[in-house]
């Protein structure tokens, strides 16, 4: 890089934007401070516990026909080209048809828009709503791509609980209680992030009942619709679409283990078509014309990627899961700064309660988080990132093997800084060095979005 | 009736449909005859990949086959792109820079559309005054991103007499202290013109003189057929920072692929030090990203193609430049006024004079679709009314046909004396 030409006095007429730079996506931003934190003279391989994407393991490799129906598409010479908009017919088709096994009506290919993966029908969903003075109603814990999509874009938020003691259920007066004549909808994520927790009939039932007499309508997140292991079964929300209007969101990122695949949708329930008449499907249309799309030949492979999987790939998944739920579920539970008051049904990650009393000079999540890191080349989640200070949340969706392993090395840590008699000699200081307040004050203010804060 | 639902469309995306390419040709093919039973000739796109002379390499293909098949890059990506594809391209573009990029100067994009997309956000976020500079006739997704993102457009004339050369005095006179870049496109869409290392200098010292960023839409790189060879604008990153757009969409003939990138070409580091550069990260953090399996098929796509692919695509699109000039230069009622050098596109000026019933360029678009099955795209789309941009990335005999009824139709439609 050259310096010290004629630039010195040079006036330049463009800047960053300092907002923008602080309030990057958490999920990404506080995993890859933690791991700065990580010590390379540790020989043990790290163990990411933080994000959930098992793709690395052979035991969660994606269902060879799909690799199959891909390699067809692209070699057809039929999906080189721009795709229309909303995408590619045949692709929003079988869509249509394979979310219809679930629903009591019949989805046409036209309440199908394609997306690149359900982070980008998540941004085109906060746009269309993005108007001045609307809310949305988001849950807390939550997933936080809402919130910064929605800082990007404008749009105020306001968060509902969802009640630890009751399986995580949405508190429903608090939905009642934060909305006004300005609120747009409620965002439901079933199977949750972060919680693990899939609804019960009975309480989308309720949710549905709730968003129609306070006149929102439901986005329903069901990226992990393909994975609930428990006893309760998955319900989709599209299913009271005859009470409320739904758009629900998903993608073949989780059923199919291929986030890298970018191919995700949003699918519309309304058979009253509110959504029409309010203008939400136009504006969503709009939208579709004026972003990018999906790779044309993934759509294109999406008929025989359905069509082609078999029933085994995806139990054979489903039981990992509930094998690595179990192994989890009783390995927290031997751990006495750990909790784990729902034990998970869905979806790939279980918020985990930390009991700081139990601990010696661990103050937050945060800390307990980068000293994991540190000691024990473990990344774990801190809960304050998803709007639960002083909560974990550790994925389960890990070869099982590796995940033991992982279980241990945060037991050996949570000994080690167990509250013990003062004679007790600790191979590591108690505060953190000065590199590690830098990481975490980075954490704290960086990867964090107003709002989610307690 | 009282409307008891609390939500509605936003209503600035309500009008985005008219001013994009898709909507325009959507809209003007709606008016195809249903019984005629020639073929559709698609001359308004800019999207050759349907025909088959016009295939991408299967090198490409391979690597991409591979890529999918080998179960190791389904993973999600950093938002930046994978560091073996950054890298490639940094190489892949360094050979025809004076200096070598670095993998860090490069970002991966959902195709050329998210870098727009990003770029003209990152910008509208560094300013709420802001304004950028943008070609009349352009492209028109920059100024319907633009309008997306609150962003101040202002338009400077390209001189058909003049080969399409920037009007640099007029961009000047454009300018104030809230201009933050300009745009061009070279190899040149819609125009076909391809600019002269001399004159992108001048462009280059322009912005310097303004302290203005120039954003190089290089998506139709290597695509030049006649004398004047293409000179990526980074050559000049010395004088003004550059910020390079491109992808792989045009030069190999896949834009369903969705791989672009926007590259740092900016010897003097300005572009780090002003923390654009830092937003355009922060936009790509919150946004989606291009499949990591393409992205990690792409050192084998640029190592693999072999030249005579490339060579092959630029004699079609020569051989086809010239058809379309030579015909067009038989219609009387249409003029133009350079041969196209590049790109895929031409500029033609309709001599309305000369027709009887038509009153302007989309009414003539829309009756020659209804009775000739041929689409062009009116050029108010690009921003000069009662001209048309002409596709000729075709294969040549739909090319001729094409061409032929255009001046069959021309015929019908003449004043009568």
């Amino acid at each position: 890089m050259e310096n010290g030409n004629d630039y010195s006095h040079q006036k330049w007429n463009f800047r960053g934007n300092e907002e923008l730079n602080t309030a990057s996506i958490s999920v990404r931003g506080v995993l890859n401070t933690l791991a700065k934190n990580l010590n390379s003279d540790d020989p043990r391989p790290t163990i990411m516990l933080g994000r959930g994407d098992p793709t690395e393991f052979a035991a969660f490799r994606t269902a060879p026909p799909a690799a199959d129906a891909v390699s067809d598409a692209l070699q057809s010479f039929k999906f080189n080209s721009y795709c229309p908009t909303g995408g590619v017919l045949e692709a929003r088709r079988a869509i249509a048809e394979h979310l219809s096994r679930n629903l009591s009506v019949q989805l046409l290919p036209e309440d199908v828009y394609l997306t690149v993966g359900c982070t980008q029908a998540i941004e085109i969903i906060v746009s269309v709503l993005a108007r001045p003075g609307a809310n949305i109603l988001l849950p807390k814990p939550g997933y936080p791509q809402y919130e910064a999509r929605a800082s990007f874009d404008h749009l105020e938020v306001r968060h509902f609980d969802l009640i630890p003691e009751k399986g995580w259920e949405v508190d429903l007066d608090s939905v009642e209680a934060l909305a006004d004549n300005n609120t747009a909808a409620i965002v439901v994520i079933n199977p949750s992030n972060p919680c693990g927790n899939v609804f019960t009939y009975q309480h989308l039932e309720k949710i549905a009942e709730t968003a129609k007499k306070l006149g929102i309508f439901v986005i329903s997140d069901e990226v992990y619709g393909g994975l609930a292991f428990g006893s309760n079964p998955f319900v989709p929300m599209g299913k009271f679409s005859s009470i409320v209007p739904v758009l629900t969101l998903g993608s073949i990122s989780k059923t199919w283990i291929v986030p890298g695949w970018r191919l995700g949708w949003i699918v519309k329930s309304d058979p009253n078509g509110i959504l029409e008449k309010t203008g939400i499907v136009d504006s969503i249309k709009n939208y579709l014309d004026i972003t990018c799309d999906p790779a044309t030949f993934v759509q294109g492979a999406i008929p025989q990627i359905i069509k082609r999987t078999k029933e085994s790939f995806f139990s054979n998944i489903i039981g990992i899961m509930r094998e690595a739920v179990d192994m989890l579920y009783d390995m927290i539970n031997e751990i006495p700064c750990l909790t784990c008051p729902n034990k998970p049904e869905g979806s790939m990650v279980v918020l985990v309660k930390l009991d700081l009393s139990a601990l010696e000079g661990i103050d937050d999540d945060v800390q307990f988080c980068l000293e994991l890191s540190k000691e024990e080349s473990v990344i774990v989640l801190p809960g304050v990132t998803v709007g639960l200070k002083n909560w974990l949340r550790i994925t389960f969706a890990v070869e099982l093997e590796v995940l033991k392993e992982g279980l241990q090395r945060i037991k050996a840590f949570s000994q080690r800084h167990a509250k013990k008699q003062l004679e007790y000699q600790r191979q590591y200081p108690q505060r953190l060095s000065r590199s590690e307040t830098n990481l975490r004050r980075r954490i704290m203010s960086e990867c964090f979005l107003p709002g989610l804060q307690e | 009736m009282k409307n008891k639902w609390n939500f509605q469309g936003n209503g600035e995306l309500k009008t985005a449909p008219g001013i994009t390419i898709r909507g325009v040709l959507s809209n003007i093919m709606q008016n195809l005859n249903k019984d005629d039973q020639r073929p559709i000739i698609p001359l308004g796109h800019g999207d050759p990949s349907a025909f088959p002379c016009f295939r991408t390499s299967l090198s490409a293909e391979d690597a991409i086959v591979d890529s999918v098949r080998s179960g190791k890059f389904n993973c999600y990506s950093p938002a930046v792109g994978i560091l073996p594809a950054r890298r490639a391209v940094a190489d892949y573009l360094s050979k025809d820079l004076p200096y070598k990029l670095s993998p860090d100067d490069v970002y991966l994009t959902i195709g050329c559309t998210q870098a727009i997309e990003v770029l003209l956000t990152a910008i509208s976020l560094s300013n709420p005054v802001a304004n950028i500079l943008l070609p009349r006739p352009g492209f028109p997704f920059y100024d319907v991103r633009a309008a997306c993102s609150n962003l101040e457009v202002r338009r400077y004339d390209l001189l058909p007499e003049q080969g399409w050369e920037v009007d640099l005095e007029a961009l000047e006179a454009l300018a104030d202290e809230n201009t933050v870049a300009m745009v061009i496109i070279n190899p040149g869409n819609p125009c076909g013109n391809v600019y002269t290392s001399q004159h992108m200098k001048k462009i280059a010292e322009t912005a310097r003189k303004l302290g203005i960023i120039v954003i190089a839409d290089e998506v139709y790189d290597h695509l030049t057929f006649a004398s004047t060879p293409f000179v990526p604008m980074g050559t000049f990153g010395s004088i003004a920072p550059v910020l390079t757009l491109g992808s792989i969409s045009k030069r190999w003939i896949v834009p369903g692929w969705r791989l672009g990138w926007i590259v740092t070409c900016d010897s003097n580091g300005i572009l780090q030090q002003t923390g654009i550069m830092k937003s355009i990260t922060g936009c790509l953090e919150v946004s989606s990203d291009a499949p990591t399996f393409i992205q990690a098929a792409i050192p084998q796509i640029i190592e693999n193609t072999k030249e005579d692919f490339f060579l092959k695509i630029v004699e079609i699109l020569r051989g086809a430049a010239d058809i379309c000039f030579d015909k067009l230069n038989e219609i009387p009622f249409i003029t133009c006024p350079s041969k196209p050098e590049g790109s895929m596109f031409v500029m033609v000026k309709l001599n309305l004079s000369l027709l009887d019933d038509i009153s302007d360029d989309v009414e003539f678009s829309l009756k020659l679709a209804t009775e000739e099955s041929v689409i062009v795209l009116p050029g108010v789309t690009v921003g000069l009314k009662n001209w048309l941009r002409i596709t000729f990335a075709c294969d040549h005999s739909s090319l001729e046909d094409g061409l032929g009824r255009i001046k069959g139709f021309c015929e019908r439609h003449a004043k009568k004396e």
